[in-house]
């Protein structure tokens, strides 16, 4: 990739395997792209310790990710931004990395995806972009996403079931790497194919009454798998098929124009238990929740940050909705003081509990 | 006779401290009767506490225990649901939710709402004029009703505001006290902040701004980004005061993101004027608020007699 006459080097928050479209992205400012480096604890810890108080944990990640990207030199920050407080992060994230002393510049994409909107944020730090070549960016971005995401289900419903331990796991990084390679859409589509093909070749043995779990709750916990403690492979190796429909893709489909329709139609599903939108994710998760009740699911997990309001408000609804249909909910927040072994606990009893409650169903 | 037609309640929390008057005076033009839940007291702290999800905020735990004080004695309790106020701005989520909120926690209570989201074309006048005419059949009364309502409403936020600024200039040491409404009058939050610090003498300016206009275009010298609608009220009196007052005390409840985001920028960006934050909880008991606002206050009075307005 090219990088003449820019001292830009770029840098942005993790957000699970999208790293790929975000570099996509990335690469219209002609200039050295460096994603910070792979979220360990230090990461949360840094971000926590400059973090207001009872800021939600993905502003801390997002810190963290930050302070140790700048650490190594990157010297302009992205920040996206989300439908809730996530959108006003960047601001604060600015005015306290400048109070560290770092050097840098911030921009801001909040408000959705869209390219007119994002184009002017690009030229400006990149004269030489045009147009064209930012569509062409933008399209082979979501092209990207749409690959990761339906690969990613696939594994995410299947990985419980591998007869050879780590075998989705190890296709899968494979598929990051080469898609990490596109640069085109027909790319995209070849290294899809690809491993559609031999994600299915795998061999699995599914169990007679098998659990079917859904993931529901507020999109950065859910997509960030560091954040969750890996919750889905936690899962999987539990014998789970987990089932998650918050991803980059379902949120571009649903945004933009076909926001208001979407949203009608979810809280037609969420219904009796919200007449309205209730913010960001909380109306989606009320919606898949009674819907996977209906479909006949064994159970949901609700996960979301400590605090996260849209979410704590979906709460009451789901509460109410469990208690109604005696439907299993387990909800998990997180924050820098969740330990793992207390999350792998409550996921064994849950899933211990689903078993019982299977069998007794079905006798 | 008896011309009223129904009861409504009236919680005592949240929206109340901002739209008591257009909601009282709208409901009396059309003869319905108001009850308003009594100030917050420990028990009603408690019921909201019993009902709400533990995750949930202060002030929304303490709206759900003023419903829930309301039922039985009401034929109706109001519930309204504010989303955006303008094209760019939001309300905090919990106002968008807490008709939803309600509905699920409490159970035999008949909740009525009118829902505002101007970003999506629905306005106050035509929402709550529908609500009107579920009492009363008369277009063009229900109308009239709502444009008394909102010049009362209109000419009382005013009135407050005016009385801030006299506040400001009398003699003595004066502190700006930042927070909602709901947070700042309540008798178990705001109040017995408001209380300790004068006694200790000093006068205490409220963060109420009138003009919606000016608060937006003030907030904006702070912050550039900040999307709620109420905290750049809140922004907007901090930049119109900071310059007539010796301190600014921030009150926040637990776990409040918005007002959490908002201090922190307003502590980095505003070194001039002597500042604390106080975060109030379910636990909170008097004496270690006291400690903290005797000590800040005798802070704002040694730098004031030092002659210089920083601390």
């Amino acid at each position: 990739m090219s990088r003449a006459g820019s001292e830009y080097r770029v840098s942005f928050p993790h957000m699970g395997n999208y790293t790929v479209p975000i570099v996509t992205l990335a690469s219209m400012l002609d200039c050295e792209i460096m994603p910070p480096p792979k979220m360990t604890r230090r990461t949360l810890e840094l971000g926590a310790r400059y973090s207001p108080e009872f800021v939600c944990i993905p502003f801390k990640y997002n810190l963290g990710n930050y302070i140790e990207a700048l650490d190594q030199g990157a010297n302009l920050l992205f920040q996206a931004g989300g439908g809730c407080r996530f959108g006003y992060y960047g601001e604060v994230q600015e005015a306290i990395l400048q109070d560290l002393g770092y050097e840098f510049e911030m921009v801001l994409l909040a408000g959705g995806f869209g390219v007119l909107e994002h184009y002017n944020k690009f030229k400006s730090r990149n004269p030489r972009l045009n147009m064209v070549r930012a569509i062409r960016h933008y399209r082979l971005a979501f092209r990207q996403t749409r690959a990761l995401d339906r690969i990613e289900d696939f594994a995410r419903r299947n990985a419980g079931f591998e007869v050879e331990e780590g075998a989705f796991d190890s296709a899968f990084d494979r598929f990051v790497g080469e898609l990490a390679e596109t640069r085109s859409i027909a790319d995209v589509e070849r290294v899809e194919a690809a491993y559609t093909e031999e994600l299915r070749s795998i061999p699995v043995e599914r169990p007679e009454g098998l659990l079917r779990v859904g993931i529901v709750g507020e999109l950065y916990v859910l997509m960030e798998p560091f954040s969750n403690f890996f919750i889905e492979r936690e899962l999987a190796r539990r014998g789970v098929e987990v089932h998650r429909y918050v991803n980059v893709s379902n949120m571009v489909d649903h945004g933009g124009r076909n926001k208001n329709r979407h949203l009608r139609e979810i809280i037609g599903i969420a219904d009796p238990y919200l007449r309205y939108h209730i913010g960001a994710d909380g109306t989606e998760s009320v919606a898949t929740t009674n819907r996977l009740r209906q479909e006949g699911f064994d159970g949901v997990l609700h996960l979301k940050p400590f605090g996260c309001m849209p979410e704590v408000n979906a709460m009451s609804a789901l509460q109410r909705l469990s208690r109604e249909h005696t439907f299993p909910v387990l909800f998990i927040s997180f924050d820098s003081q969740t330990s793992e072994t207390g999350l792998a606990t409550r996921l064994d009893a849950f899933c211990d509990m689903l078993r019982m409650r299977k069998r007794r169903l079905g006798a | 006779m008896n011309r009223l037609i129904a009861t409504v309640g009236l919680p005592r929390s949240l929206l109340f401290y901002k739209y008591r008057v257009l909601w009282a005076t709208f409901f009396e033009q059309l003869d319905v009767a108001t009850v308003e839940s009594p100030p917050s007291n420990r028990a009603i702290l408690e019921r909201g506490i019993d009902l709400a999800v533990d995750e949930t905020c202060l002030p929304l735990k303490m709206f759900l225990g003023h419903v829930e004080t309301l039922r039985d004695k009401v034929d109706h309790i109001l519930v309204p649901r504010v989303v955006t106020l303008t094209k760019r701005e939001t309300a905090c989520v919990k106002f968008w939710a807490s008709f939803d909120v309600a509905r699920n926690v409490i159970e035999g209570v008949d909740l009525i709402e009118y829902n505002v989201d101007v970003a999506n074309g629905i306005h106050e006048r035509d929402e709550l004029c529908r609500l009107g005419r579920r009492f009363v059949d008369d277009k063009r009364r229900v109308r009239r009703a709502y444009d008394v309502a909102h010049a009362a409403y209109r000419e009382h936020a005013h009135r407050i505001a005016g009385e801030q600024d006299a506040i400001l200039d009398r003699p003595g040491a004066k502190v700006l006290v930042v927070g909602h409404g709901y947070n700042l009058h309540d008798e178990l939050l705001g109040k017995p902040l408001i209380r300790i610090l004068e006694q200790q003498g000093v006068h205490v300016v409220c963060s109420e701004l009138a003009d919606t206009h000016l608060a937006r275009k003030l907030a904006a010298r702070i912050s550039t980004d900040i999307p709620w609608t109420y905290n750049k009220e809140l922004l907007g009196s901090v930049e119109l005061y900071r310059e007539r007052v010796d301190g600014i005390v921030f009150l926040v409840t637990f776990p409040c993101g918005p007002d959490s985001l908002m201090t922190e920028l307003c502590m980095r960006r505003l070194k001039d004027v002597p500042a604390i934050t106080i975060v109030l909880d379910e636990l909170q008991g008097e004496a270690g608020l006291k400690t903290r606002l005797e000590s800040f206050v005798d802070l704002l009075k040694a730098g004031k007699r030092a002659g210089g307005g920083a601390a």
